[in-house]
């Protein structure tokens, strides 16, 4: 379980995340949604502990502040929202940083893992192109494939691990949404966790256990998305007035993701 | 054998074929451990060939059967010794692990900056350093002469070092931002970074005396001539120690080309890579330096022609730069010594013929590219 007690971060002198409480259990999909600049990126560094904060903050009962880092590398991974790479590595060679970086455990299943990993993320085949050479979305999944290596096993030494996924599937069209997704929900099935800022409401919809809405640094609500998905909150939080389950007019077409069957 | 026996024989074969490793798509380690290879052996014959050449006709078989053994005319072989052993041995093996030196530190610094266009030299390190040891040399007469003597043959490599770590320090701090760093800052403060210290440098050589301005001359050019075992001893160490500590940052360094919080992800204490490194480039650049003077564009040629073959996983980038860098400077002081001979180009100069232009093109095929 990670959980978050009164966090407070401050950017450039300014309080950026006020007072935020959150949990993400194992065996859920816990999702941070709100408008740009609401915190949910600042609130995501800080709880991976890459940002200064106060407050609390636990992974498995442990204080993140007095963990090492390839302690919290083990047991939770990061999926950053931009990611620029400097070198010509090839996709193989992206993915298996994920495994050979800190302490590691799958020495002799080093290649096994990473094409897995690809295969999961629909990037089979792509193994030894550039990573330069890849589209948006290609990328994206790369860098999901890599995250997923870091924590292969949903469940270490009898703990839970965590995905913390910054807009896993901003990227992507709508079938590797959903397989980002579904991916992500078979790892809570294996006793894993996920938190992931999401900006489709609708996924959100279908696929969080949890959900966190955050406005202005702050949590505004947080509960089952059946619960806190209300016309009221949408428009409180995101402030255009829209209603929960309504269909547009004639002649105008919609498409779901809830849909889809393949 | 029966045949029995051979059929179960080549039936464990092809399965022992079909269960080795197949070469992952995309997977250059073999390569790249082939390439550490070649280059051993490439190093080994350069520093032979290096020790076996020069203007004079002395013969490193004749010096190599004296010491074994052979009765040779005494006299020849007296003058042929000390050219092989004095002469030629300290500045094949200084020449190595100067290019060495260089061109991991080259690989280091654009690992950490995540830009292939850093360089010792480009950036202002080398001025820096060679800034540290300009003023050690006129100023070192007002340091108290016990200290000096006690530090001996080190004062001047020490001094390069504080130099280039000093340097190296400031330019991070002034480039790098948020994690990230920017060329263009990198190379502008490298530019002024390296003027002021040409500055001081200047200010330094009106106050200097004749036999102090000599020494500070032969800082502008970078040379491997004159080189001694004394300044061996004053520089191997150094050098070898960085060339020991920085493969074990490889790791590191890969995790770090996705952004110093993605390391920071993967488990690799940031804060830490990074001082080590710096101190680590410091040190081979310093000591490089102060016995060679600036050679420049070795670290930038050397990292950028190996990730076209084997990549830039650092854990093959970095062994691999200092051999190749080693030989190539092997290479370039052989020019150095014969196109002119009996007199000699100083090193840097060749160096720069052939680097400048790689480093213009470099910046050509990645001119607008992203991140840059
Ligand atoms: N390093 C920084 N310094 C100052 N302000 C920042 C910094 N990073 C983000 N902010 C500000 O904090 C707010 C929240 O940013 P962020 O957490 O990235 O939002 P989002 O919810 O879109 O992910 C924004 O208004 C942003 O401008
Ligand atoms: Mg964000």
């Amino acid at each position: 379980m990670i959980d978050a007690r009164n966090l407070t971060v401050s950017l450039s002198g300014k309080t950026i995340v006020h007072s935020v409480s959150l949990t993400a259990k194992a065996g859920e999909i816990t999702a941070i949604v709100g408008p740009n600049g609401s915190g949910k990126t600042t609130t995501m560094k800080a709880i991976a502990g890459e940002l200064p904060s106060k407050g609390e903050i636990t992974l498995n009962g442990h204080d993140i502040r007095a963990l090492e880092p390839w302690q919290l590398a083990v047991k939770r991974a990061v999926l950053p929202q931009a990611a620029a790479i400097a070198f010509p590595f090839t996709v193989r060679e992206i993915v298996r940083l994920g495994l050979t970086v800190g302490p590691n455990r799958h020495a002799e299943r080093i290649d096994a893992i990473t094409s897995e990993a690809l295969a999961a993320v629909d990037l089979g085949g792509f193994a030894g192109r550039f990573y330069q050479e890849l589209s948006g979305g290609e990328q994206q999944r790369v860098q999901v494939a890599r995250v997923l290596s870091q924590i292969w096993e949903p469940v270490l030494d009898g703990e839970p691990c965590f995905l913390m996924l910054d807009e896993p599937v901003s990227a992507l069209d709508i079938r590797h949404q959903l397989t980002i997704m579904q991916l992500a929900r078979r790892y809570c099935e294996g006793g894993g966790g996920v938190i992931a800022v999401m900006h489709d409401l609708n996924l959100t919809a279908m696929f969080a256990d949890h959900m966190v809405m955050m406005k202005n640094g702050s949590v505004a609500h947080a509960g089952r998305p059946a619960d806190v998905m209300t016309d009221d909150a949408m428009e409180a939080v995101f402030g255009c007035r829209m209603r929960i389950n309504g269909v547009p007019g004639p002649g105008v077409p919609f498409v779901l993701p809830h849909t889809a069957s393949y | 054998m029966s045949l029995n026996d051979a059929l179960r024989n080549s039936a464990h074969g092809s399965r022992l074929m079909r269960t080795a490793r197949p070469r992952a798509e995309g997977d250059r380690s073999a390569v790249a451990r082939l390439t550490l290879v070649v280059l051993v052996g490439l190093s080994l014959i350069a520093l032979a060939l290096s020790i076996a050449t020069g203007a004079s006709d002395a013969s490193a078989l004749r010096v190599i059967g004296a010491l074994l053994g052979g009765t040779e005319d005494t006299v020849l072989s007296m003058r042929d010794r000390i050219i092989v052993l004095d002469i030629r041995m300290p500045r094949a093996l200084l020449g190595f692990l100067i290019g060495a030196a260089l061109a991991m530190s080259g690989a280091v610094m654009q690992g950490l900056f995540r830009n292939p266009l850093a360089d010792p030299g480009l950036v202002g390190i080398s001025s820096g350093s060679a800034l540290g040891a300009v003023l050690m040399i006129v100023l070192g007469a007002s340091v108290p002469a016990g200290l000096m003597a006690s530090l001996g043959a080190f004062t001047l490599p020490a001094a390069a070092f504080v130099g280039g770590l000093l340097t190296t320090l400031l330019l991070y701090r002034i480039a790098t931002r948020g994690g990230q760093t920017s060329v263009a800052t990198m190379l502008l403060a490298g530019i002024a970074i390296s003027a002021l210290a040409g500055a001081v440098t200047g200010i330094l050589i009106y106050m200097a005396d004749d036999k102090q301005l000599r020494d500070i001359t032969f800082w502008g050019l970078g040379s491997l001539s004159g080189m001694t075992w004394t300044k061996v001893a004053a520089a191997a160490p150094i050098i070898l120690l960085a060339l020991v500590v920085v493969p074990f940052l490889s790791r590191g360094l890969n995790a770090i080309t996705l952004g110093e919080a993605a390391a920071f992800h993967m488990g690799v204490k940031v804060q830490r890579l990074k001082y080590t490194a710096i101190v680590a480039v410091a040190g081979a650049v310093g000591a490089s330096v102060a016995v060679s003077g600036g050679i420049g564009f070795v670290g930038i040629v050397v990292p950028h022609l190996l990730r076209l073959v084997i990549g830039p996983d650092h854990r093959y980038l970095l062994p691999a730069s200092a051999l190749l860098g080693g030989v190539l400077l092997l290479g370039a002081d052989m020019l150095a010594r014969t196109i002119v001979a009996p007199a000699e180009v100083p090193i840097g100069i060749i160096t720069a013929l052939a680097g400048a232009p790689f480093f213009l093109w470099v910046l050509l095929r990645h001119r607008g590219r992203n991140g840059w």
